[in-house]
């Protein structure tokens, strides 16, 4: 025993897997203590903010400035020039000053502001240039100019009584704040989700509980297989044939579709996270039957079986002493990978809406339907939905490579 | 012969009974139900809480032509009848559309979708994972990691990666639906050239999952037959490595068959949730577009015919398997 | 005398296992047949007769390596030439081989003729399907094969017929030798008695110039092998004709493997069952001295120090022991233990 230990960790894909697995745990154990938001806390009140620090714009104007030699006109330049506005500078240099398009390059405002600065002539008369549009081109110049001499800001007080304005700091372009000095700052590394929640908190609640999911279908399916395949395979005959029978029924008919069945009979009342993850485990048990039924029948009639049971030992006993030992390393097998098939799982039965009925708590799968359903997808908020992705994948990846390296120290014959 | 013919006939008899079975079930799961959908029904229609009139017809429709006030055993006959006749009632979410007017339109998407995707796929798949095992070395060291963590993601997380690289950033193929929103389905150039775009993208994701899947299933079996001792004594009479691979190959492709009936179930409800992210008018979207509009119809009829689908799949490719390998009749003739 | 068919001389190679280490299997083994011969070599499981008859045919892969020594077939030194050479114009035509899992040598999703055709075509034999399924017909009936067996596959074959088809394949270009790993010991008695009168007709027909016969069970090769040849931890510790070997063995190892089979023939077994104790020594790391003295019953602490060297005796026969014949001959007849001398020469 203690030397298949040793070899399982002398697997290098089981050791990768291994590593993988261990470390989303030890994150999803370490992070809650670390981060105590509540991880379905509404934060935002919009869809999909951005990934990033988000700090106090009240704050950042009435903390301490510092003055720092950085031209930040730039960042100015880039919040003035929409898509429309660059259009509008591309169209005039290329149709009145004789700007070749392929010198333009649009996502460089800079460029093109140095570009605008030489060519553009406020007395330029030419065919097509109306004076509507040349005064239109007139005021993009003074915005572009205004800009770029980075005038002061001023905050104002409105006077009570007078209401009248009255200036109260004044904010230079060389004005800087320190981050740290600002209290009041929260940072979503992964943005917010559709609800305003912070995706990586949500992320990792959800991933507790879709293990705790597939941890529950697993032993389930686990439980169902090992007992029907023992008893298939031991008892053998009528049992034999009935449970075979129904196993290829099971795995012929899509467990999907029974899936789909029974969640959306049960009513949305009925179906929270632990019942999806008890209909999953209810439809998922053929594999591990198949499994367990073919080992235990390549077992029943080796030599110690037969002498247990021609020394009239029970029949629990003979389960327990003589099969169950030789066959708990396909049991695990079959359990690891049916945690990673019943997370998946849940995750395909969220997406068409069948996944536990609630708002309250976050699994994988949900996270994936509330980004599609508000269009993350299409939108390019990518970071509702890929971390997700990404989460699933490493798990199953993880748990696939675990079983493999098993297999191989279990299965001399599969070594490659 | 008499080995094959025997093969054929169980083979046949056995997916009939599925069938039947499938059936029952299809119509018996969601009655056992405690939150049962059909009682539930019964429920909104006696109780006259309708919300709308048209609701309300849909559902005294349903319940006469489904005899839901009727003994269990008797709906069932009706059900049957009625489903033979191809006729699944009104859809409550689309009504006045009839339900199998709705299958009937989304089955064809998914399956000229599915079937081919998954085919290329596997074909794909199997061809990387037989070359991965008889190379080796860097070839194989540098992807097989790769096809193991591609065969790891999701279809539908491989759609999304997809849709975001080429649809969002690149913008070289759209982003949902099976054809232009702007366009009528008919039989002109700009249409087909629509559904061709469309089609891109749900197709590759499907592919690439399913090779991803089958390359690494290809690859340790091709190994498991390079190993095996009719290589070895091939080798010690002479015989060139290029004609023994090909002894490996259709030997490993064996397995590879059997094992995509056993997965074909799998694989194509993981096809049907890609469907969903491209709004494909597919079943994944009718599916979707059921659940969440509570249309009891539409949905058992959709989960009816996926199952029929998948039936039909696995036969044939159990049928086909009993012409490629011998096994099967010399098993028979025992 | 008739010509030399097989020589082997100072044949060195090694296996490599799934924990990188090196095995060295056959060491420094030389050997001679000649036309119409066949010889027959003997040993536990282990000690590395398996690896011998694999390195004899001169193709080598992962994980068997040659090291070193000449393989000579009918005067063409195979051992120099490159391994796709060897490949292409020895194996199959010049030295056949039957393995010893012969029950899954064919390919099992495929028809004999057509595997048969395959074997012509990698020989660049150019014949018509019709030709070579004739001659597969032809040959096949006169090993008293029937010819329904050419147009099935391998599931769908028994256990014997199956080896004895993998011998008509093996022997189908009329190899100059014919190397057999055990090929009855997987059967059953009748199917094992028609493969051994099998192999003797092939040499009596000519289909096969000369025989290397591998096996475990020493007496069997008695009534198959003109020679035998005994084999211990990689080495051969002793060879001479059939019937020396089996009422004359020298070396205590071969007597002890002699007495340790229960043979059903007469005359042959008169001496007492005596299994030889212990087991064979790991030839990751092969004792400095004689590799039999740890089991030995006559050993002396000599024997562990120092190895012994083949010798020659009587008309040809060689053994590889410290001991004189002289010695080893009265020390049998006495059934006493050698005292400590050894004479060593």
């Amino acid at each position: 025993m203690k030397n298949t230990i040793k070899q399982v960790f002398h697997s290098g894909k089981f050791l990768v897997g291994f590593f993988i697995f261990i470390l989303i745990l030890i994150i999803c154990f370490v992070y809650p203590l670390v981060v105590t938001h509540d991880p379905l806390e509404m934060v935002g009140s919009g869809n999909f903010y951005k990934p990033g620090t988000y700090v106090s714009q009240q704050e950042a104007v009435l903390d301490p400035f510092y003055t720092l030699n950085i031209d930040a006109s730039e960042g100015k330049l880039s919040l003035l020039l929409g898509e429309e506005e660059i259009e509008k500078m591309k169209e005039y240099l290329v149709k009145y000053a004789e700007v070749a398009e392929s010198e333009i390059d649009t996502s460089d405002p800079e460029a093109m502001v140095e570009l605008w600065q030489e060519r553009y002539d406020p007395e330029l008369k030419a065919k097509g240039l109306t004076s509507a549009k040349r005064k239109s081109y007139r005021r993009l110049d003074g915005e572009i100019k205004d800009a770029q001499k980075s005038a002061d800001l001023i905050i104002a007080e409105k006077d009570s009584e007078t209401g009248e304005l009255e200036e109260v700091k004044k904010i230079k372009g060389t004005s800087f704040v320190n981050t740290k000095d600002i209290l009041n700052k929260r940072t979503f590394l992964l943005g917010t989700d559709n609800f305003g929640r912070d995706v990586l908190t949500e992320l990792v609640a959800a991933t507790v509980v879709s293990l705790r999911i597939g941890l529950v279908a697993g032993i389930i399916a686990t439980v169902i297989g090992l007992l029907l395949g023992l008893l298939a395979g031991y008892v053998g005959g009528l049992v034999d044939n009935i449970i075979l029978f129904l196993t290829n029924l099971f795995t012929v008919i899509p467990s999907f579709i029974i899936l789909i069945l029974i969640s959306y009979s049960v009513g949305t009342s009925a179906r929270g996270v632990m019942m999806v993850a008890v209909i999953i485990g209810l439809t998922s048990w053929p594999w591990t039957t198949r499994a367990v039924r073919s080992q235990v029948i390549s077992l029943r009639n080796r030599d110690h079986v037969n002498l247990s049971k021609l020394s009239g030992h029970s029949l629990a006993r003979i389960i327990f002493t003589d099969i169950l030992p030789y066959i708990a390393s396909y049991v695990v097998m079959a359990m690891i990978l049916q945690i990673s098939s019943g997370i998946l799982a849940e995750a395909q039965l969220s997406m068409i809406g069948l996944g536990p009925a609630t708002t309250r708590t976050a699994t994988l799968g949900l996270m994936m339907n509330w980004a599609m359903q508000y269009a993350a997808h299409l939108n390019g908020s990518w970071w509702a939905y890929f971390p997700v992705v990404i989460v699933i994948a490493l798990i199953s990846f993880s748990l696939n490579l675990m079983n493999t390296g098993l297999d191989q120290v279990f299965n001399p014959q599969l070594r490659d | 012969m008499k080995g094959y013919k025997k093969y054929y006939g169980q083979k046949l008899f056995w997916y009939l009974l599925t069938l039947i079975f499938a059936v029952i079930l299809n119509f018996v799961l969601p009655r056992l139900m405690p939150g049962n959908p059909v009682s539930a029904l019964a429920a909104r229609a006696v109780g006259g809480m309708t919300d709308s009139r048209a609701i309300e017809k849909v559902i005294n429709d349903y319940i006469q032509k489904f005899g839901i006030d009727k003994p269990i055993y008797q709906q069932f006959f009706m059900w049957l009848g009625n489903v033979l006749k191809g006729d699944f009632g009104v859809s409550f979410s689309q009504y006045p559309r009839p339900v199998s007017d709705i299958i009937h339109s989304a089955v064809w998407w998914t399956v000229a979708l599915q079937l081919p995707a998954i085919l290329v796929g596997w074909i794909l798949g199997n061809l990387l994972g037989a070359v991965a095992a008889y190379i080796r070395g860097i070839f194989d060291k540098a992807i097989l990691p790769i096809f193991l963590f591609a065969s790891n993601i999701p279809a539908f997380g491989m759609a999304t990666f997809l849709l975001f690289i080429f649809a969002i950033k690149l913008g070289v193929a759209p982003a949902s639906g099976g054809y232009g929103y702007d366009l009528i389905p008919n039989f002109s150039w700009t249409f087909a050239k629509s559904v061709i775009s469309h089609y891109q993208l749900p197709f590759w994701s499907i592919v690439l999952i399913t090779i991803g899947g089958q390359a690494v299933g290809m690859r340790s079996m091709s190994i498991y037959e390079l190993n095996a001792d009719y290589v070895k004594y091939a080798r010690f009479l002479g015989i060139k490595d290029s004609t023994i691979v090909g002894y490996v190959f259709r030997n490993a492709m064996l397995p590879q068959i059997t094992g995509l009936a056993l997965s074909l179930g799998t694989m194509i409800g993981g096809a049907l949730v890609a469907e969903i992210i491209f709004s494909y008018p597919g079943l994944g979207t009718t599916l979707l577009t059921a659940v969440t509009g509570q249309d009891y119809p539409l949905l058992s009829a959709s989960t009816l015919i996926i199952t029929i689908m998948v039936l039909i799949a696995n036969l044939v490719v159990e049928l086909l398997y009993g012409v490629i390998d011998p096994r099967v009749k010399a098993n028979q003739q025992d | 005398m008739g010509n030399v068919m097989l020589e082997v001389n100072h044949l060195k190679t090694k296996y490599i296992t799934r924990f990188h280490e090196d095995v060295y299997a056959v060491d420094d083994v030389s050997l001679k047949i000649e036309e119409g011969k066949s010889l027959g070599i003997a040993g536990e499981s282990g000690c590395g007769k398996s690896t011998l008859a694999l390195s004899l045919i001169g193709y080598y892969f992962a994980p068997l390596h040659y090291i070193s020594g000449d393989i000579i077939i009918d005067g063409v030194k195979i051992s120099d030439m490159k391994p796709d050479e060897v490949r292409k114009n020895v194996l199959g035509n010049e030295v056949a081989y039957i393995p010893q899992a012969a029950m899954n040598a064919l390919n099992p999703t495929m028809k004999i003729i057509r595997f048969i055709e395959d074997v012509m075509k990698a020989h660049n034999i150019k014949m018509t399907k019709k030709e070579i399924y004739d001659m597969a017909r032809e040959r096949f009936a006169d090993l008293g094969l029937p010819e329904e067996v050419l147009n099935k596959h391998a599931v769908e074959l028994s256990g014997g017929m199956k080896q004895r088809t993998v011998i008509a394949i093996s022997t189908i270009l009329s190899p100059k030798v014919l190397i057999a790993d055990e090929p009855s010991s997987a059967l059953d008695v009748t199917s094992q008695k028609m493969v051994i009168r099998m192999m003797r007709e092939l040499m009596e027909k000519g289909y096969i110039k000369s025989m290397i016969f591998i096996t475990h069970e020493l007496p069997l090769l008695y009534n198959v092998t003109d020679d035998i040849m005994v084999m211990y931890a990689g080495q051969i510790v002793e060879r001479g004709t059939a019937k020396e070997m089996v009422f004359d063995p020298i070396h205590p190892y071969s007597k002890g493997l002699m007495g340790s089979i229960i043979v059903p023939e007469s005359g042959v077994r008169e001496h007492k069952l005596t299994a030889i104790p212990g087991t064979p020594p790991n030839l990751k790391n092969p004792p400095k001295g004689c590799r039999f003295a740890e089991r030995c019953r006559y050993a002396t602490p000599t024997c562990s120090a120092m190895a012994p060297e083949i010798k020659e005796f009587d008309n040809g026969r060689t053994y590889r022991c410290l001991m004189s014949v002289r010695k080893i001959r009265e020390v049998y007849e006495n059934g006493t233990e050698p005292g400590n001398e050894t004479e060593s020469e």
